[in-house]
């Protein structure tokens, strides 16, 4: 159900009906010499839910989020939490993963999650307990006592993940937090997202992995050269794009039959299939007929477009 | 606990915990203690063996001439030559005289050879003046003249001279415990900024926190370090009897660790820019040298004032905040500064460090966030 606060388009807002948004970032602006890094983001994010943050290289994300964190300080606009201002004792409750790693090379890994545990407001009781789940969590007990520089690189992600959780934040901004992980890294941290997530924590993560978004978030923000442009629920931003698609599967004869059809547009060609975008006034038994007379179908399926896609039309690629 | 409480504790257990500081501390304790324990026991009185061959009044008399000239002496009668050449050979005796001939193994020890000598020429002139026929009361009145007095127009205060050897080492501690603290300030930022986990703390701490705790921290771990020092130091001359009076180099003691939180508070800051605007350890010698210049620039001002405390350079630099910590104690400790010239270098030097913590902090927040190198103009520029 999109919302929106009031004077902020095109930024969308968007949740659950009945969700709080709890995580809300409003105008925010920044720039850095002469490139406009941020310019006038708003999104927010709901309370257990999971939103991607969508973009290329370069278009803001990692900016916004180090706002959001308090690391950075915007040139205009706010960060609110449950409504009000963000302040540090606010952010001491949130977790975050910055996109360039960071721990003590030569601490260990228990004594630095206690640390940190303690940095965000825990006592000392707290902090080790919580410290000692986290690592549980995240498979690292044999490792605890060990400085965090004679550990392999997955598991000095996982040591990072931990500290972004240790202290059971309210929310979770993660910048990156799939890069560099292998397919069981991937599983173990999605699995730990959609637990938070179902503790009613609400998860922002960046990631270039569109297909891995769609598959954990309902929500996504797509961003580009420093401007959201789209937002809202995945499923809604599909019924919103008014092209028709059709995959379409023909064995046996010229694998370039579709080159030919006029009134479609190939939006992509795989060895075994077709994506098809049918332009306005061609009809879906038009390209069927078209595929039959080229062999025998496979498959033949009127498709919603993917995030790709949305993204790559939201860009005007 | 507060979080800069927090960020110091940290600190503190982290580098306590480290080999290297556990080694470089009992090394520098080492060297310290045997120092002084050698030097004390170079400084006791000599002590020798003396053999003597036969009767005679000569040992009498060397041992008379020991005990004036305050050398421990112990002398061994043996009834043969070849008995107490063996002595001399086995070490049992430092040398053996018989009839006007001193054996000893090499060389005599000049002490004991100037003891025997004194001793013999005494024995020869009272026998010739006897044979002459004087009476020993007038033989003993031309042998033992009264002694020679010493009147000195400027007398040196013994307990000032011992405080200015006291203020020497305490100058040197001072000196090297500044430059090690100030370093850990620099490498600890660039550590947390070379790792990246500076964007982490400062998602939940201000920059101005981490810093302040970083620098309480090592500063209290440095004052730590300097205590035990000092007072494995004194313990050491005290046991030895190498201090004659103690109260003096506690005095100098208390002296030298107020001052090293005084110029420790003034550097700390600074060496934390230097470490702020390097991307690497490797680079951080560079930023450092300006800084390296003043303190070592301080220490040879330090010693010269030591020497000299009532120069104008000792005056002015004592009062000047970048040197004062290593010149301000010994003027103290020598009786050259007076109480106001102390106050008002405490209150220049707590000055000039209130000014500048906050410029400093300003830098380092800016620039440990920038990855790479910065050029401190521009850090500077956009506060």
């Amino acid at each position: 159900m999109a919302s929106r606060v009031p004077g902020r388009t095109p930024n969308a807002v968007f949740g659950r009906v009945g969700s709080r948004l709890v995580l809300e970032l409003l105008g925010l602006t920044r720039r850095f010499g002469e490139v406009l890094a941020l310019d006038d983001v708003s999104f927010s994010v709901p309370e257990g839910e999971i939103v991607g943050f969508v973009g290329p290289n370069g278009a803001g994300k990692t900016t916004a989020m180090r706002i959001a964190l308090g690391v950075l300080e915007p040139d205009a606009g706010e960060v609110r939490w449950r409504g009000a201002r963000v302040d540090a004792a606010t952010r001491r409750r949130f977790g975050y993963l910055p996109e360039e790693r960071g721990l003590y090379p030569k601490m260990r890994v228990r004594d630095q999650l206690v640390y940190l545990a303690r940095l965000h407001g825990l006592d000392a009781e707290d902090a080790r307990r919580h410290s000692e789940r986290t690592i549980q969590l995240l498979g690292l007990g044999d490792r605890a006592g060990s400085r965090v520089e004679t550990l392999s690189l997955g598991n000095q992600q996982r040591v990072q993940l931990a500290a972004a959780l240790v202290h059971h934040p309210e929310v979770l901004v993660l910048d990156e937090p799939f890069s560099g992980l292998d397919p069981v890294g991937v599983d173990v941290l999605s699995g730990v997202l959609r637990e938070q997530a179902a503790a009613g924590v609400p998860v922002v993560f960046s990631s270039h992995q569109l297909e891995l978004v769609e598959r954990l978030c309902e929500s996504v923000v797509l961003i580009h050269r420093g401007r959201v442009v789209a937002a809202g629920r995945i499923s809604e931003l599909r019924e919103a794009d008014p092209r028709r698609l059709v995959r379409v599967e023909v064995a046996g004869g010229d694998p370039r039959w579709s080159e030919d059809l006029t009134g479609v547009r190939v939006v992509e060609r795989r060895p075994e299939a077709v994506l098809l975008e049918l332009l306005p006034g061609t009809s879906t038994e038009r390209v069927l007929d078209a595929a039959r007379a080229a062999g025998e179908i496979r498959a033949f399926e009127v498709v919603r477009p993917s995030l790709p896609e949305i993204f790559r039309r939201a860009v005007g690629a | 606990m507060s979080e800069v409480r927090l960020i110091a504790r940290r600190e503190f257990v982290e580098r306590v915990r480290d080999r290297t500081f556990l080694i470089s501390t009992a090394i520098t304790i080492t060297v310290l203690v045997g120092v002084v324990g050698g030097g004390a026991l170079l400084a006791r009185e000599p002590s020798f063996d003396l053999g003597v061959v036969g009767e005679g009044p000569l040992a009498a008399r060397v041992r008379e001439e020991a005990a004036s000239g305050g050398v421990r002496l112990d002398v061994r009668r043996y009834a043969s030559t070849a008995g107490a050449e063996a002595a001399v050979r086995s070490g049992e005796v430092d040398a053996v005289v018989e009839d006007g001939t001193m054996v000893v193994r090499s060389e005599p020890p000049a002490e004991l050879l100037d003891l025997v000598r004194r001793a013999t020429e005494q024995l020869h002139a009272e026998d010739v003046l006897a044979r002459a026929g004087l009476d020993p009361a007038r033989i003993e009145e031309a042998l033992r003249p009264p002694p020679l007095r010493v009147r000195a127009l400027e007398p040196r205060d013994p307990r000032e001279r011992e405080r200015a050897a006291v203020a020497f080492v305490g100058i040197l501690a001072l000196y090297g415990q500044l430059f090690a603290y100030g370093y850990w300030v620099a490498a600890g930022v660039v550590e947390e900024k070379a790792s990246r986990v500076v964007e982490v703390l400062l998602a939940t701490v201000r920059p101005s926190q981490l810093l302040r705790g970083k620098m309480l921290g090592i500063g209290l771990l440095g004052l730590f370090q300097l205590a035990l020092i000092a007072g494995a130091g004194f313990a050491a001359a005290w046991l030895t009897g190498a201090l004659r009076f103690p109260s003096g180099a506690l005095a100098v003691i208390g002296l030298v660790l107020g001052w090293f939180l005084l110029g420790y508070a003034f550097y700390a800051g600074l060496f934390a820019v230097a470490g702020s605007i390097v991307p690497r350890q490797e680079d951080l010698q560079a930023t450092m040298t300006p800084l390296s210049i003043l303190i070592i620039g301080a220490f040879f001002v330090g010693i010269q004032a030591n020497q000299d405390p009532g120069g104008t350079l000792a005056l002015v630099a004592s009062l000047f905040p970048p040197t004062a910590p290593l010149v301000m104690p010994s003027r103290l400790v020598l009786g050259e500064a007076a109480l106001w010239q102390g106050l008002l270098s405490v209150g220049l030097t707590l000055g000039a460090t209130a000014a500048l913590v906050p410029v400093a902090t300003a830098v380092y927040a800016r620039a440990v966030l920038q990855p790479g190198r910065v050029r401190l103009r521009a850090a500077l520029r956009r506060g």
